[in-house]
């Protein structure tokens, strides 16, 4: 066959695909349904029940010590539950955006329990992409759950969320190389010129950056969200900051690629580097906890609820505390900390006193949403 | 010709053409529906012909495509100057290493891609001894920095798409007639005016598909400027990836998924012509006149 033969065949089949798309782009017109606006299906409650089978649990990295010896190996063992713990979310818009389309079509992708922060729990319930959790099924919860914890703004009644761990977000700091930064107004100076990375959350950057400046990103107007974004979006222009990151600003920290990053308080265990130290700004921080999460679709809700119950165990608490270094939402870890003379008993970052964390603010969604969040995505896709 | 024979051409693309539709017409028409749609997650997106996504999607964005543009250039070009003189070596030169040396172009293939990429932060991490050496000889600024640059994603980018440079001229390349560079040296022509009255014409059907086949992928990437790109290196490819992803603004990210594709085969409509369509075709005797 000679090429002009082929060419024509292949200029008949594309006429022929353009003609199909066209006619039913027309179809489209008349008929089409919607994409998003939320499940519009009735709100279930999560099944208990005993625990069997497999279970899909998708967290962020160096949230749980997942080896041999650790929790979930321990909750395999007591239950017969096979777990499948995967460390797929870095980000909870990101990880949100992954999952939204299924999540719409009432589907899960197999996994039981998500871990997302307190507006994005929110944020999935009012979607419908939540099942309802009864307080029946998990007695160990509500028995050690912290009463500070037990009835937060965006879930008085814990309807839907199980916190899974707290924390802070504030500057990481490698004390050999910029021992004296101690606020966030320090990372804009020309002297760390791209040495610094910052978190790609809006509610973490542009909130400490305005704390900075003197602004409570509680009561910040739209108008001063983007303030701060322009500064951060100047300041990258500029090439004082070298990326915006998820978790991999430990990697940054660990190669020594940076001196100083904006980072959560618990992740010591995600950095290889002796120097590194979190520290809370002068300014004060962002506090924000964040919940486990049963959502629509999802397969075996018992082994679910029996997780949620399992982790609730102080003596399984404090052992994801020995080696997450966050803030756990369960009573009586510090005694037993205490009992087996860990040094984290002490530590301010795992139990932050009033004192310590006056300044701090939580975690905050600024007026007038779409046009913050555009303004902070084309600061971040330079 | 029996009205049989005249059909086998068409059961033969078959195959191809059912795969197309299945996963490239019908998710380009969905693609397409989505672009048209206008409202917001929480109220649902519905079809109301909104054409505005289209110049809406551009705004903002076209710094990002003139990044792409020059970033998959300069890969490409820089493909074409390695992947030449590697797949002539290869073809002529290599003797009985001309398999194992084939072997290792492709060996990086049995890596996924995403971790060969990561494998260059760690590589190319400022304190590591790359680093060091470019400092040293002064190709970068003592302080300077690798990663996090424009270079870095360039480099990351000329390094994933090399193999698809390599291999279609390496096959252009291997079925050469050695007789006509002879012919051209026995009229009294230099080893370069042979080279570039007859070995290049003859080879350029190859050029035009490994600079294709590098060009598109690399045009759309966005993994290399995620990974090894500062704040200032985002390519068209991550606008998207936020557009759908951080912002869900799913008919806008349609939108300019739409005209990126309009926009790359606008590019290869007029490369094709410039450099003939005889030569795409694969038809040498119309690449070389």
């Amino acid at each position: 066959m000679s090429g002009e033969r082929l060419g024509r065949l292949a200029l008949q089949a594309i006429a022929v695909m353009i003609a199909t798309v066209t006619v039913a782009l027309g179809l489209a017109a008349c008929g089409g349904g919607t994409v998003g606006g939320g499940n519009s299906d009735e709100v279930t409650t999560a099944k208990g029940g005993p625990a069997s089978g497999k279970l899909t649990i998708s967290n962020w990295p160096g949230y749980i010590d997942p080896g041999k010896e650790g929790t979930v190996a321990e909750f395999e063992e007591k239950t017969g539950v096979k777990v499948d713990y995967i460390e797929d979310i870095n980000s909870n818009d990101g990880f949100f955006g992954k999952l939204q389309p299924q999540l719409e079509q009432g589907e899960s992708g197999g996994r039981s329990i998500f871990v997302v922060a307190d507006y994005m729990a929110k944020q999935m319930y009012d979607l419908g992409y939540l099942q309802e959790i009864d307080h029946a099924d998990l007695p160990t919860v509500f028995k050690n759950l912290l009463p500070s914890l037990q009835s937060p703004a965006f879930d008085p009644e814990r309807k839907f969320s199980v916190p899974w761990q707290g924390g802070m977000t504030g500057i990481w700091v490698d004390t050999s190389k910029a021992p004296e930064i101690h606020s966030v107004n320090d990372l804009f100076d020309p002297k760390y010129k791209g040495k610094v990375t910052m978190l790609d959350e809006l509610r973490e950057t542009p909130a400490l950056v305005m704390l900075a400046e003197g602004v409570d990103p509680a009561k910040a107007s739209a108008d001063q969200w983007i303030h701060a974004i322009d500064k951060i979006g100047n300041a990258a222009e500029s090439g004082q900051i070298r990326r915006f990151t998820g978790n991999e600003y430990t990697e940054d920290l660990t190669a020594g690629n940076i001196v100083a990053a904006i980072g959560w308080s618990g992740d010591a265990s995600l950095i290889e580097n002796p120097n590194a130290e979190w520290r809370m700004p002068t300014e004060g921080c962002t506090r924000w906890s964040e919940n486990m999460v049963i959502p629509v679709g999802a397969p075996n809700t018992a082994a679910a609820l029996a997780w949620m119950d399992f982790v609730y165990r102080p003596e399984v608490a404090v052992d994801i505390t020995e080696y997450v270094e966050y803030i756990s939402p369960v009573q009586g870890v510090k005694q037993l900390l205490e009992k087996r003379g860990s040094d984290l008993a002490k530590s301010p970052i795992v139990f932050p006193s009033e004192e310590f964390t006056r300044n701090c603010t939580g975690q905050n969604t600024p007026p007038e949403l779409e046009r913050v969040n555009e303004a902070w995505q084309d600061v971040l896709t330079g | 010709m029996s009205p049989r024979r005249r059909s086998v051409p068409y059961w033969l693309l078959a195959p191809g053409l059912l795969w197309l539709v299945v996963f490239f017409v019908v998710p380009m028409y969905f693609m397409g529906e989505l672009a048209l749609r206008s409202g917001s997650l929480t109220s649902g997106y519905t079809f109301d012909w909104a054409w505005s996504n289209f110049p809406d999607s551009l705004s903002g964005h076209t710094e990002q495509i003139g990044r792409s543009f020059v970033y998959a250039g300069t890969a490409t070009v820089l493909s074409l100057l390695i992947a030449y003189p590697l797949a002539y070596a290869i073809a002529f030169r290599a003797g009985r290493y001309k398999l194992l040396l084939l072997f290792a172009v492709i060996a990086p293939f049995f890596t996924t891609y995403l971790i060969r990429t990561i494998a260059w932060k760690t590589i190319l991490s400022d304190s590591s001894p790359v680093v060091g050496v470019l400092q040293s000889l002064s190709l970068i600024p003592s302080d300077g920095r690798v990663l996090a640059t424009s270079g870095s994603v360039i480099a990351g980018l000329t390094y994933n798409f090399l193999p698809f440079m390599i291999l279609p001229l390496y096959a252009n390349l291997e079925r050469l007639d050695l007789r006509l560079i002879e012919a051209a040296k026995d009229l009294y022509s230099s080893s370069s005016q042979a080279f570039l009255r007859v070995t290049l014409p003859l080879t350029m059907p190859g050029i035009v598909a490994g600079v294709l086949l590098t060009f598109i992928p690399a045009f759309g990437d966005y993994v290399n400027a995620q990974i090894l790109g500062g704040t200032q290196q985002a390519m068209i490819g991550n606008v998207i990836q936020s557009l759908y992803l951080n912002q869900r603004d799913y008919p806008e990210a349609a939108a300019l998924s739409f005209l990126m594709m309009g926009l790359i085969l606008a590019i290869v409509m007029v490369y094709i012509r410039f450099a003939g369509t005889g030569a795409f075709m694969g038809d040498e005797e119309e690449a070389g006149a």
